[in-house]
């Protein structure tokens, strides 16, 4: 019998634990909410007319949209990352200094530092990891837009212009609508990748849930931190594919 | 008055020579079907009316005016944007898949194009709306979604939905030929109601009662050609073309 105490002793002293590590890891899991949710709305808007310039008869709007879609799709996000964090800033400053603030007198040489004293200052962590994720989700957003806007029958957009509607109108009131409900399961499916995948801001030392995690099980030498942690991922993805759910079924309310 | 003209009209896809020189007029009133075999151009020469393509060479008039002169793939002259846009307006179209937006009740379908067109308020549009749908005998399903309704129904409603911004003339492209053929009368008898009202009429189609009973002047067009046209009778008891005469044969 006396295994069998132990081991309620054992799972009762682990439970306290993580009762006390509860406060930490739910203050940095807002900050994993935060900047998921503030990414994929962003990335959302950005999404949308990158789909709609890489579907455009304009041949500059076409390359140009495709161009980024492929150089962010082409390359890790963690470098992505790094470059909007560390190395964009840096190279700006050079550049400025080198060439405008050398032949101007100094006039523009706010603008070199602008990046790195402002927005994207080393203690501003957070705005480089939601501007790097905006822009890396926004291209894979743009192709499942693409993907469902030309899903729709072209008979639409050519009722919509026989009827003396513009290609505009035509796109926001008839076309772009009728394709939200096609998108919503790879948007969501996308949506639950960057909840997971903000776990890489933890490079730049952001204090999301994991890396509040990881400092935890450093600082009180315990592994069982990454079992709350990941249920309370999982609890997220959950949310969130209940939430897209319950979304599909409203918009499906027409057929 | 004439209320579409074409001067040697031609379209290509690629390699593919699909209008080669048509000319047609079609004069106030009249209805005028177009027959004839599958890839022969009907289509295409109804949707470059409207510019749904866009033509390689020839002349379109509108109501007598100039809409589009083009020549080897370039746009010649064209109607100021303003006459454009309202002579493409005299011209409604419907089509084989009916292509009612799916996302819009039935009454949204019908006051679409009046509201965001026209600049009508809701209600002018739904008062028109209501009026065309009672025309079409759909009244009872203003409220519905398109997907519930039979395929006759959704091209009732499409026809309404064209009818609403009150074009002069109807382009009609094989209208029941997606149908079941227990549908296709209510379809056919909307469309003698509006020939009857003297709606001018240009109609693909295949069903040779309804340009008996219907059409003032029936074109056989095939590859790309107006091959033989005519009153419809003397066209179906007595053609003049060989291909004519196959073309009835095969589908009779
Ligand atoms: N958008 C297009 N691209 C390429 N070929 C086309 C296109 N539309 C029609 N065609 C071709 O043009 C020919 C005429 O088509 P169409 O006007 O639809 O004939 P019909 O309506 O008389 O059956 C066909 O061979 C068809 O395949
Ligand atoms: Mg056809």
């Amino acid at each position: 019998m006396v295994w069998y105490l132990q081991l309620w002793a054992t799972i009762y002293e682990g439970l306290e634990k993580i009762w006390v590590w509860t406060p930490a890891l739910l203050s940095s899991t807002v900050v994993t909410l935060e900047l998921t949710i503030a990414s994929v709305t962003t990335a959302l808007v950005l999404g949308v007319f990158l789909a709609l310039g890489k579907i455009s008869r304009n041949r500059v709007v076409k390359s140009v949209t495709s161009a980024y879609v492929f150089f962010f799709r082409g390359t890790p996000l963690m470098m992505q990352l790094f470059f909007v964090y560390y190395a964009f800033p840096r190279m700006l400053m050079e550049l400025v200094n080198n060439t405008v603030a050398l032949q101007t007198g100094g006039s523009w040489a706010w603008l070199g530092t602008f990046f790195i004293e402002g927005p994207l200052s080393m203690e501003n962590r957070f705005f480089a990891a939601y501007l790097a994720f905006s822009l890396n989700i926004a291209a894979y957003l743009a192709e499942i837009i693409r993907a469902a806007i030309q899903s729709i029958p072209k008979g639409q957009m050519e009722a919509a212009k026989s009827l003396g509607l513009s290609y505009h109108q035509g796109m926001a009131l008839i076309v772009l609508p009728q394709s939200y409900r096609r998108m919503i399961p790879p948007v969501c499916n996308e949506f639950v990748m960057v909840l997971k995948d903000t776990s890489l801001v933890s490079t730049i030392s952001l204090m999301d849930l994991t890396f509040q995690t990881s400092m935890i099980a450093t600082n009180q030498v315990s592994t069982l931190v990454y079992l709350p942690a990941m249920v309370i991922y999982l609890i997220m993805s959950a949310a969130l594919t209940i939430l897209f759910n319950g979304l599909e079924k409203k918009l499906s309310k027409y057929d | 008055m004439t209320m579409i003209r074409t001067e040697k009209i031609n379209k290509s896809f690629g390699g593919l020579h699909v209008l080669r020189d048509i000319s047609v007029s079609v004069e106030q009133g009249e209805v005028i079907c177009i027959i004839g075999p599958s890839g022969g151009g009907k289509s295409t020469f109804l949707r470059s009316l409207n510019q749904l393509e866009k033509i390689d060479s020839g002349k379109i008039f509108v109501e007598e005016q100039l809409l589009l002169h083009r020549d080897k793939h370039t746009t010649v002259r064209r109607a100021d944007k303003e006459t454009y846009q309202r002579l493409l307006l005299e011209m409604g179209m419907v089509f084989q898949q009916f292509n009612l937006f799916g996302h819009k009740t039935v009454l949204e379908n019908v006051t679409l194009a009046p509201m965001r067109v026209k600049k009508m308020t809701k209600a002018q549009a739904e008062e028109i709306g209501y009026a065309l749908l009672d025309k079409v005998g759909l009244r009872e399903k203003a409220n519905e979604y398109p997907a519930k309704l039979s395929g006759g129904q959704q091209q009732r409603v499409a026809i309404a939905r064209a009818l609403a911004m009150e074009p002069k003339t109807m382009l009609f492209d094989e209208p029941t030929s997606a149908l079941d053929p227990e549908l296709v009368g209510d379809v056919l008898s909307v469309m003698k109601q509006l020939a009857e009202e003297g709606m001018t009429m240009l109609v693909v189609t295949h069903e040779m009662g309804f340009a008996r009973e219907a059409a003032d002047r029936v074109l056989f067009m095939a590859d790309g050609m107006i091959a033989e046209q005519g009153p419809p009778e003397a066209l179906f008891t007595n053609p003049q073309n060989e291909r004519t005469r196959q073309f009835l044969t095969s589908i009779l």
